[in-house]
């Protein structure tokens, strides 16, 4: 990685070139990553580092492992020089241009331009044409929705910029921005090969504009998509594989990216929030919430990601912090889906689905392809048993994104209410194929194995045995394969379970049913086994216990001692040589 | 969005629809004379407000047409009139030019339509009644465009813009609309429309003198059309009329996909095109399912995916789309994607626009109609051969239906239980239903899976009829007979006096309970279908239209080729919906069985041919190639093989994907059968392993036709050894044949059995000629039997024993009575050389050398005995034509 001073440097140029052509939202994004590298203590007062300072020390606190900022051997980075401008002065008509772009007119803005032809002014006059498109599409789509949902707005400015553009591309009169436009084109009409070779034609040779990176992501589906893009070593591309990692369910890889940049970029709230994202899709809720509470003492007005703590805090059941978010994000900014959906979680956790679904259709309504939203609705409905709607609405979700396994999983769980486990089945395997570490979506397909309609005891305990085998929390699959083994006759197969139950329960201090349980069927086991020693030992255990099993225990103690003192070769068993 | 969908028969105002509004405006121009301005005649009028119906209720595409299909169109109809029509057409839609000439177009519109008293009618007077269909369909036009907000007027005309811009170029430009300016566009309209009205003023004038010229000479030419339509068209009168109109229409059984050539114009651009009515896009889906269902894999599979692609693009709330695209994944043996779409229709459906109408039931509303889902699934299931999952899911089913008292879905999930046991079998099954507890039947485990069938199919019959489901009735009635026919039911008693256990296998039980079937068939009308039908008028009506007429020559040759196959005549639409012509003909099939277990070809025969000839189009093809298939097996029993061959090619060519392995087969079974009778025992040995080969495909193992491999292969050997010991010990033969003889005449199978007394008489002939007499007896019983429904070989073994007999008995003189024995010996002769059976032919010909010489009639004896030295050498030296047809199979 370049030293942080050459990184400053290359951003502050990166960010005044970005902004001048109206791509804020990547010169958004490379200002958070400015402001994040962190100052070099030597050259500033305290003061200007106290609140870098401050926070740092929460978030070491649950740093696990410090990275060493110096790159892995071999990796060597390319500088890619900084371009100049073609022109040095903007002309007038690009200042009428770009404030009229700034006040949202994009036709005035693209016909201020129409005569120009430098680089620089046909990028703005396309993107400004492009922007107008997709207003109108917008407008449209409201304007065209007909019976049967027809959507088939389409941004008309496309067809006629693609042809622009591509003969500027051949001409080779065209710059990366404007290679970013004609990929973001070729996207939008469904020409994603030749999209991905020209955005990557555009990160090579500026790498700063993160937008085009994010074009280049959601183009990358698959891993080998992502692994034949020929890109150049660039620390911009440490972002982007973090980044497209995340996109490809590869937490960990994703985290450990994330986490080295921090070496450069420690105090960049982007970073935390990807990292907190990760966490939470390896369901670390706690480090999860300790990055949101920072991010947001740093961020107050953040509403970005803010979705996610909240369904942190509705995990944990935290009331008021959650309504206090909601309140906070409802002052900054109440028409994001983001803050929608912030507050239909609240009104979820207080048992007011109704209201919930309400927030969640806005939230819709401001995103219809909010993938979270139609899930957590989908979660609502279910707990207002209209089913129907639930399955419509995970479906949709399910249709956005394919890879979702939350939705897939919402809808086997539908089915299964319905008394339908066999057709449920078919929507836990596509879950569990997506998540094959979850052990909650193991546990939910064994279940339906198990259902009294279906009775297919091995391949619940097949499924059970994976659920152990990944981190099953709740510790349910054990104690299932246990009993279950119990249930077809195999004593040896459910001594080791209920054993292997019975050492996590200790472990954990965990008491209940459970430990009783298996107290009984090992004692009742072993003794059945002739291992008195051990079975006396659970029997004593039992005995701690109130209730019936005291008495069977009692009783089973009784009976072995009779065995013992009546049948004396019994030890010739007991040890054998 | 869940919960907000909106009401399904949304209507919404289009160009093409303004196009048909201004038609109607000519149609039916308010208080004009009985034959309006520019119609010449009754019937040119009629002929246009039939095109208007057909156009507004035929679903054979999902788009609705361009301005200049529908000006092609309206050259057919107008006869000479069609200049004038679509001159008018196009100057009305371009001279829209601003929202306010919309606003008074369809206020104007109002006016042709009658009040509420339209009984009160003047005599000459062309009102649209308010209820017929046009009626209908202009309010609801009337009522969409009111309900249209201002940006939706503004969409309209750009539309309509868009739509006379096409077809003016009839070659879509590639710019698409300049939506930003508006301006361009309407000065575009504008101009054309100046350009429009300059040439009109010059034309106008000489157009009409033209048109009253014309309406003196038209009445010649519109002939054919009956006057029964006069005033309001009726829906009923004109599904009579249309079907008239089809009869001189050329059938067009092979095309799926009519519209597929325009189906693709969308995809760069889709601002001109819009869907049809809802009505119709379900009535084009519906219809597009009977064809997969009944074409199966030979149903293009991308062509059609690429429409409902098209259809999901322009509809994405149609969720039928999903269910179609399962049928075709289905039935192309696609079956992670057709798992995939059958899952996504239900989610998305909830069974609410299912097999039936939804049902209203407030259960719907918190639970939906799941159960259907999982009735479909199982079928899949069965139809991909997955007997246990299908029976998991439909016993599931059966949960879910009673859990929700869908009583309907039950029934149905009953009868497909029903033929999943029928279809798998008893060995497939017995692990299944031990396995998983069924409470479908609650019948316990300890009675076999045919019984269990039973039961279940009583049940459901009941059902079936206890809900009014006649569909299911028929078709349960058919399973029924089905049932008795592959199932012989045992006599109680196994020992003591045989009391005559009637069999149900009898051809005259089969049939009762098959006619039980048609007769609910008949009252198919009651269930909506007749909607569908109606369409499928309107749509092969539009289609005849666009036949050029010039082009007959080229429609002679389809015709001829059509005719080549002498089956089909039948393939105009009918008015009985598809299923019932299914079910119909199904009973057919089955009584072709019947007869053919019960012995009778003939009857089976002609059962079979009606099956062929009539249901052709309604069945689907592997029916239709088994129908085949009965047929050519009558030809070459009856007819010889080499009819039987030659026949066998021209099925071949029709069903080349379809059940090719089935006629595989048959070409095998003849091969065989012909080989055993010309005594080639290293050929038959040959297509007895090709048979084997057959049997255990890549895709499992059939056992039905393992088992005819071994069987045949089991023949033979028989006949091989039938070779080797000539003049076997008769004496051993007789317990077999008694034995036989018993058994055929408890089961009545009176054919078999007629043989075997042959088989008998046969027998005691070649115990010596003192029993020859005895022989003749039995011969004679059995021969009114074999002479009705025996094939060749059967009659000329009978024939050929008669004339034994006769010269094997000493009181019979040959002198006397020649003709006698003569005749029978030269009627089987004949048979057996058509048969190719040499070694029987060489038997009868000696036979027939050693009367004539007995007779003196030595030129007589001279040609018989060359006959029977040919057929000796044939039998020693088997040609080695057969290698060719075996070769010509192999490749």
């Amino acid at each position: 990685m370049g030293s942080k001073d050459s990184c400053r440097t290359e951003l502050r140029t990166a960010i005044r070139q970005l902004s001048d052509r109206c791509l804020y939202s990547a010169s958004k994004w490379a200002s958070e990553q400015l402001v994040g590298i962190e100052q070099d203590p030597a050259k500033f007062t305290p003061s200007h580092t106290r609140f870098q300072r401050g926070s740092s020390s929460i978030r070491r606190r649950f740093r696990t492992n410090d990275i060493p900022s110096t790159p892995a051997a071999g990796v060597s980075y390319t500088t890619t020089p900084v371009p100049e401008e073609d022109e040095i002065v903007d002309s007038d008509c690009y200042l009428l241009a770009k404030s009229y772009f700034d006040c949202r007119e994009y036709r005035r803005a693209a016909h201020a331009l129409r005569d120009q032809t430098g680089k620089k002014a046909v990028f703005l006059r396309c993107y400004a044409l492009f922007l107008a498109g997709e207003k109108r599409k917008e407008e449209e789509m409201i304007e065209l929705d007909g019976p049967l949902g027809k959507s088939d707005a389409v941004n008309h400015e496309l067809v006629s910029l693609e042809r622009e553009l591509s003969a500027y591309r051949k001409s080779g009169n065209i710059d990366p921005f404007g290679l970013y436009l004609y990929g973001l084109v070729l996207k939008e009409n469904g020409h994603e090969d030749l999209s991905r070779n020209v955005l990557v034609e555009s990160v090579n040779s500026y790498p700063w504009n993160w937008s085009a990176w994010s074009e280049l992501q959601s183009l990358c589906t698959t891993i080998d998509i992502l692994n034949t893009l020929n890109l150049k070593n660039h620390w911009m591309k440490d972002f982007f594989l973090a980044s497209a990692y995340q996109g490809l369910r590869m937490h960990s890889e994703s985290l450990s990216k994330y986490e080295y940049l921090q070496g450069t970029f420690t105090f960049s709230n982007y970073i935390q929030a990807q990292i907190a994202k990760a966490q939470y899709s390896l369901r670390e809720f706690e480090q999860v919430e300790v990055i949101f509470e920072e991010l947001l003492r740093n961020d107050p007005y953040r509403v970005e990601d803010m979705d996610m703590y909240s369904n942190v805090l509705y995990a944990k059941e935290c009331f008021s912090a959650l309504s206090y978010l909601a309140h906070r994000v409802f002052l900054t900014d109440k028409y994001q889906p983001e803050s929608c959906c912030i507050i239909g979680n609240y009104y979820s956790l207080k048992g007011q689905h109704e209201k919930s679904v309400v927030y969640f259709r806005r939230a819709l309504k401001l995103n219809k392809n909010y993938l979270s939203a139609w899930t957590l609705m989908g979660h609502e409905y279910v707990e207002m048993k209209n089913i129907p709607a639930a399955i419509d609405a995970y479906r949709r979700a399910v249709d956005i994104d394919p890879c979702d396994y939350r939705a897939w999983y919402g809808l086997g769980q539908a089915y299964e209410m319905m008394c339908m486990p066999f057709y449920a089945l078919y929507y836990f395997q596509k879950s569990v194929y997506l998540q094959p570490n979850d052990s909650r979506l193991w546990i939910a397909m064994a279940q339906c194995y198990e259902a009294e309609q279906l009775h297919m005891l091995e391949e619940a305990i097949k499924c059970y045995k994976r659920a152990a085998n990944c981190n099953d929390r709740e510790a349910i699959a054990l104690h299932q394969l246990a009993k279950l083994h119990n249930e077809l006759g195999r004593s040896e197969e459910a001594a080791f379970y209920y054993k292997k139950d019975l050492e996590r329960m200790e472990d954990e201090d965990r008491e209940g049913p459970n430990m009783v349980e298996a107290l009984l069927f090992l004692a009742t086991h072993c003794k059945a086994q002739k291992r008195f020693e051990e079975a006396e030992v659970y029997c004593t255990r039992l005995l701690d216990y109130t209730g019936p099993e005291k008495e069977t225990a009692k009783s089973l103690l009784r009976g072995m001692r009779a065995a013992q003192s009546g049948l004396p070769s019994m030890d010739v068993e007991h040890f054998p040589p | 969005m869940a919960g907000s969908l909106k009401p399904v028969g949304a209507f919404a105002i289009t160009p093409h629809k303004v196009s048909v509004c201004i038609l109607l405006q000519i149609y039916a121009p308010p208080a004009q004379a009985s034959v309006p301005f520019p119609f010449s005649s009754v019937s040119q009028h009629n002929r246009l407000g039939l095109f208007l119906l057909a156009l507004t209720k035929s679903c054979d595409d999902i788009l609705e047409p361009q301005l200049d299909e529908l000006i092609n169109q309206l050259k057919e109809i107008g006869g000479l009139l069609n200049h004038w029509l679509s001159e008018h057409l196009t100057r009305k839609l371009s001279a829209l030019s601003s929202p306010d000439d919309l606003f008074n177009l369809f206020s104007s519109l109002r006016s042709i339509l009658g009040g509420p008293e339209t009984s009160i009618l003047e005599d000459d007077q062309i009102i649209l009644d308010p209820n017929s269909h046009l009626g209908m369909f202009l309010r609801r036009c009337l009522l969409a465009f009111n309900l249209l907000s201002f940006e939706g007027v503004c969409h309209l005309l750009t539309n309509i813009g868009t739509y006379c811009k096409e077809a003016v170029s009839s070659c879509p430009p590639y710019d698409l609309p300049d939506e930003d300016d508006s301006n361009n566009d309407l000065e575009e309209l504008l101009e054309y429309e100046d350009m429009d009205l300059e040439s009109f003023v010059f034309r106008k004038v000489a157009e009409e003198a033209e048109a009253r010229k014309r309406a003196r000479e038209s009445a010649t030419f519109h002939t054919h059309t009956p006057r029964s339509l006069l005033g309001l068209v009726e829906d009923i009168q004109v599904s009579a009329d249309s079907k008239y109109k089809n009869c001189d229409g050329i059938g067009q059984g092979s095309e799926f996909l009519g519209p597929s050539h325009d189906t693709f114009r969308g995809d760069d651009h889709n601002s001109g095109l819009f869907l049809r009515t809802n009505w119709q896009v379900q009535g084009y889906l519906r219809e597009q399912a009977d064809l997969i269902e009944k074409h199966g894999s030979s149903f293009p599979l991308n062509a059609f995916e690429s429409i409902l692609k098209q259809l999901q693009k322009l509809a994405p709330e149609l969720h039928r789309v999903h269910y179609l695209r399962y049928l075709n994944n289905l039935y192309h043996d696609d079956y992670p994607a057709a798992l995939e779409n059958l899952h996504c229709y239900f989610d998305y459906s909830a069974g609410a626009e299912g097999i039936d109408a939804p049902s209203s039931s407030s259960s719907f509303i918190s639970y939906g109609n799941y159960e259907i889902a999982l009735l479909c699934l199982g079928m899949m299931h069965c139809y991909l051969g997955h007997p246990k999952q299908s029976l998991e899911v439909l016993t599931e089913a059966v949960r879910a239906s009673q859990q929700h008292n869908n009583d309907t879905c039950l029934a149905y999930t009953l009868t497909s239980i029903c033929n999943l046991l029928s279809e798998i079998g008893i060995s497939n099954a017995t692990g299944i239903i031990a396995s998983s507890y069924s409470p479908v039947t609650s019948i316990g485990t300890s009675l076999s899976i045919q019984q269990q069938l039973l039961v279940l199919l009583r049940r459901s019959l009941k059902r079936a009829e206890s809900l009014k489901l006649t569909r299911l009735v028929a078709s349960n009635r058919l399973a029924m007979a089905k049932f008795d026919l592959t199932h012989v039911k045992r006599p109680l008693l196994s020992f003591g006096p045989k009391a005559s256990t009637k069999l149900r296998t009898c051809p005259i039980d089969v049939c009762k309970e098959l006619r039980l079937s048609s007769y609910l068939l008949s009252e198919f009308g009651s269930d909506g279908a007749s909607l569908t039908i109606d369409g499928a008028f309107s749509t092969a009506w539009l289609k005849n239209l666009q036949k050029p007429m010039a082009s007959s020559v080229l429609s002679q040759e389809n015709r001829s080729e059509n005719g080549s196959d002498a089956f089909q005549f039948g393939s105009q639409p009918s008015s009985i919906p598809g299923y019932v012509l299914q079910l119909a003909g199904a009973s057919y099939l089955l009584r072709a069985t019947a007869w053919e277990l019960f012995g009778s070809a003939p009857v089976a025969r002609l059962n079979a041919l009606v099956y062929a000839t009539c249901f052709a189009d309604g069945s689907s093809s592997a029916d239709l190639a088994l129908a085949y298939v009965k047929l050519i097996q009558h030809l070459a029993v009856y007819k010889g093989y080499k009819e039987a061959f030659s026949a066998m090619k021209l099925a071949e060519e029709k069903f080349l994907s379809v059940s090719k392995s089935r006629m595989q087969l048959l070409k095998l079974q003849l091969l065989h059968e012909r080989a055993l009778h010309r005594g080639h025992l290293k050929l038959a040995q040959q297509v007895c392993d090709e048979i084997g080969v057959l049997a255990s495909s890549v895709t499992g193992v059939d056992l039905e036709l393992k088992t005819e491999a071994s069987l045949r292969h089991a023949r033979t050997l028989l006949a091989a050894k039938q070779f080797s010991q000539k003049s076997g010990n008769a004496v051993l033969g007789l317990p077999y044949v008694l034995a036989s003889l018993s058994f055929c005449q408890s089961f009545n199978l009176d054919l078999l059995e007629a043989s075997a007394t042959l088989t008998l008489a046969e027998l005691w002939l070649s115990l010596g000629s003192n029993h020859a007499k005895r022989a003749k007896a039995l011969i004679h019983r059995a021969l009114p039997m074999i002479l009705g429904h025996g094939g060749l070989e059967l009659r000329a073994r009978a024939f050929i024993a008669e004339a034994k007999c006769y010269l094997s008995d000493p009181n019979f003189s040959v002198l006397e009575d020649s003709e006698v024995v003569l005749d029978s010996l030269r009627q089987a002769s004949e048979e057996l050389e058509v048969l190719e059976y040499h070694e029987l032919a060489a038997e009868a010909f000696y036979l027939m050398a050693l009367i004539f010489d007995r007779l003196g009639q030595l030129e007589e004896r001279e040609s018989a005995a060359s006959s029977f030295k040919d057929h000796v050498i044939a039998l020693e030296n088997p040609k080695d034509d057969e290698g060719l047809l075996l070769d010509s199979y192999s490749t």
